[in-house]
């Protein structure tokens, strides 16, 4: 079997899978368990990130199951996860598992995963814009959660609602089904009620994709700010990421180029990975007026971590409070509980001191 | 008709503080117990003890638990709130002390800074994954030394020439405190030492970046240390207050809290389920791939509450303040 193996990158892997399925190979998924990231500590070097961590655990899991190859980005820039590939496949093969990672991005053309499953043209762009079509309704099932969740009536409805939709939309194969899903999806949402009137807070996660990403990770921090009455945005949508990797002249609140530009006063140089992203998308939630911001950090992250202090420039600058969580495969749950419920007591009374109503 | 009294219960790491306010604020009961690894035990003998010093002709109207194990003995007592202790702890600061700017609060494996502006939270931080700094280390090297807390304490503030003892890190603190003592440093320069190095990790690691004003309040278990105190106003050049009841501030805090929310009937299980056999058990649930360990709260075999997911799903709902 031409089985593939993704690394988990949230609700997106829904999208990567279609892809995939569209190349011809049949796509390996997981959501990250206690067995996987155990499985990634046990073989990681342990200065390297928890992300690391977590890709190499999702790699010798699929390869235990007899998947044969695997897809891992190629990163470019200061961030370690340049040589990310290289490592996880020295893993993979000195432990004796017999699987190939192909590197995405930066490869020319016709990149050698293309090369090998050489799919028909029409075929695999068809498949591609539908994978696409999903990328962007994920997007738009995750805005309709953040909005609905905060206000819903029945708790725990919204997230029931989302992870139906996500299945069917992970079931629907064509073009058609998914615009039919569509609409399906907005009717839903409309259906769950909702109090209309209740002042809810709005915070922005911001920080490293995977813990952004991946609610095992961060323990399903957009769940538990829904139930304190918090409507969150986490910024890290991957429909405005490709925008930005493929047309990165077009201007835009959350272009690049309007990124780069607001963070100049506070970075200049290069730190890798999505640490530019935090701070832009921190000064924007600044700007917008945001009730907070929380940053969200794994445990050896070079970019996210060295620009910590910045953010704590940005949250002086814009009055805005940053609240900083770091996460390796031990944060306490508790602790993680009581820091998120400390900040969002924190901003109510800010609210009410500053007396500021929320422009929602 | 009974007198209307609060109970606020702050369930730390090391202690299990009661204490009850009436609707005065008057504190009428307050207790530090040593939870010794057994936080129910520990509520319980804090219940009798409870029971037995406040006046008859009282009732309990409303329960509030904090601290980190708030979850599973809000479940035990029967809260009406559960709030995060660095609100708790915050509201008895502003309560006795309605200019206060700064909270240090460092207890048993938690440390904390919050910063208060004309009464209200404006910005907090917790230490993150280090013990360094917290009680904790204090304890075990009062154990090392086979001395109580309150001599460390009492010796602690006598040094006048205190040793300078690497406090970055727990265990190369300890091996520098051996060191020293093999050297022939005094006992308590030593222990003035650890106190000064427990202070420098808790302010360049929690209060980094915080601006620290006076008044400053120092509270928690370990603000019953004179060295740490001392050690406190020398870094900062600053006075330090210690409240009344520093000791139990968050149980102070949790009083004051349920006294002000709005509670029609109390959830308070009454002061007899400290004869009852609480037990815990515990399930996996499978509805998704966290596959979390969840905790159920059993009083005889009667399943009263249950913490341990992450969802939420599985826990006690309460009012929300």
């Amino acid at each position: 079997m031409n089985k593939i193996a993704i690394p988990n990158m949230g609700n997106y892997s829904i999208a990567f899978a279609a892809i995939a399925d569209a190349m011809g190979a049949t796509p390996w998924i997981s959501p990250t368990t206690p067995e996987i990231v155990k499985l990634g500590y046990e073989v990681s070097p342990d200065s390297l990130c928890l992300p690391f961590k977590i890709f190499i655990g999702h790699f010798i899991k699929a390869a235990e199951e007899g998947v044969e190859y695997a897809v891992m980005v190629n990163g470019n820039g200061p961030c370690r996860l340049t040589y990310y590939r290289q490592l996880l496949q020295k893993i993979l093969d000195e432990r004796g598992l017999k699987m190939h990672i192909f590197g995405l991005g930066d490869t020319g053309i016709k990149p050698p995963i293309i090369k090998h499953y050489d799919p028909p043209f029409f075929k695999f762009w068809r498949g591609a814009l539908w994978a696409l079509q999903k990328m962007f309704l994920i997007d738009e099932i995750e805005k309709l959660a953040w909005k609905t969740r905060p206000r819903e009536i029945k708790k725990g409805e919204t997230s029931t609602v989302t992870n139906q939709c996500l299945l069917e939309l992970e079931a629907a194969k064509t073009g058609i089904e998914i615009s039919i899903l569509k609409s399906k999806i907005f009717e839903r949402f409309t259906a769950i009620n909702i109090n209309t009137d209740k002042k809810v807070l709005k915070v922005a996660l911001v920080g490293e994709a995977s813990v952004l990403r991946d609610k095992y990770l961060n323990h399903s921090m957009e769940e538990l700010l829904g139930g304190l009455g918090v409507e969150v945005v986490n910024y890290f949508l991957l429909g405005v990421e490709l925008k930005n990797i493929f047309f990165p002249h077009l201007s835009g609140k959350h272009s690049k180029k309007h990124m780069l530009e607001i963070a100049k006063p506070y970075l200049q140089t290069k730190v890798g990975g999505h640490a530019l992203d935090s701070i832009a998308h921190s000064i924007i939630c600044g700007e917008d007026s945001y009730d907070g911001v929380i940053h969200l950090c794994p445990s050896g992250c070079m970019p996210e971590i060295s620009i910590r202090p910045i953010l704590r420039k940005v949250s002086s600058d814009y009055d805005l409070p940053v609240l900083e969580c770091s996460f390796d495969e031990h944060t306490s749950h508790v602790g993680l509980v009581t820091r998120l419920e400390a900040y969002i007591d924190m901003l109510y009374d800010r609210r009410k001191k500053n007396g500021k109503e929320h422009n929602t | 008709m009974k007198k209307k009294v609060y109970l606020g219960v702050d369930v730390g790491s090391i202690s299990i503080n009661l204490l009850v306010i009436d609707s005065n604020d008057t504190v009428l009961f307050d207790s530090y117990i040593r939870g010794q690894g057994n936080p129910i035990a520990a509520v319980q003998k804090g219940l009798k003890e409870l029971e037995q010093n406040i006046p008859d002709d009282v009732e309990i109207s409303g329960v509030c638990v904090t601290g980190s194990g708030r979850s599973l003995i809000g479940a035990v007592v029967g809260a009406d709130i559960i709030k995060n202790e660095i609100m708790a702890h915050a509201r008895a600061a502003i309560h006795l002390h309605p200019d206060v700017q700064t909270i240090l609060e460092i207890g048993g494996q938690d440390s904390k800074v919050t910063i208060i502006r004309d009464g209200v939270v404006v910005d907090f931080a917790m230490n993150l994954v280090c013990a360094a700094g917290t009680g904790s280390f204090l304890d075990s090297q009062a154990k090392r030394l086979d001395i109580s807390i309150d001599e460390l304490s009492n010796k602690s503030v006598l040094s006048e020439n205190p040793t300078d003892i690497a406090g970055r890190c727990t265990v190369f603190a300890e091996s520098d405190m051996i060191h020293k003592q093999q050297v022939g440093h005094k006992q308590e320069d030593i222990l003035m030492g650890l106190c000064h190095a427990m202070v420098r990790n808790y302010l360049s690691n929690v209060c980094r970046g915080k601006e620290i004003k006076t008044p400053i309040l120092l509270q928690g278990g370990i603000s019953a240390n004179k060295g740490i105190g001392r050690a406190f106003s020398e870094a900062l050049k600053a006075d330090i207050t210690i409240p009344q009841y520093n000791m139990v501030m968050g149980a102070f805090g949790a009083a004051l809290i349920a006294k002000n929310a709005t509670i029609k009937q109390t959830r308070f299980r009454g002061f007899d389920i400290a004869d009852h056999s609480i037990a815990t058990g515990s399930f996996k649930c499978k509805d998704c791939s966290n596959l979390c360990e969840v905790i159920e709260i059993l009083d005889s075999n009667e399943v009263i509450g249950r913490s341990g997911g992450r969802c939420g799903k599985w826990e006690n709902s309460y009012e929300t303040t």
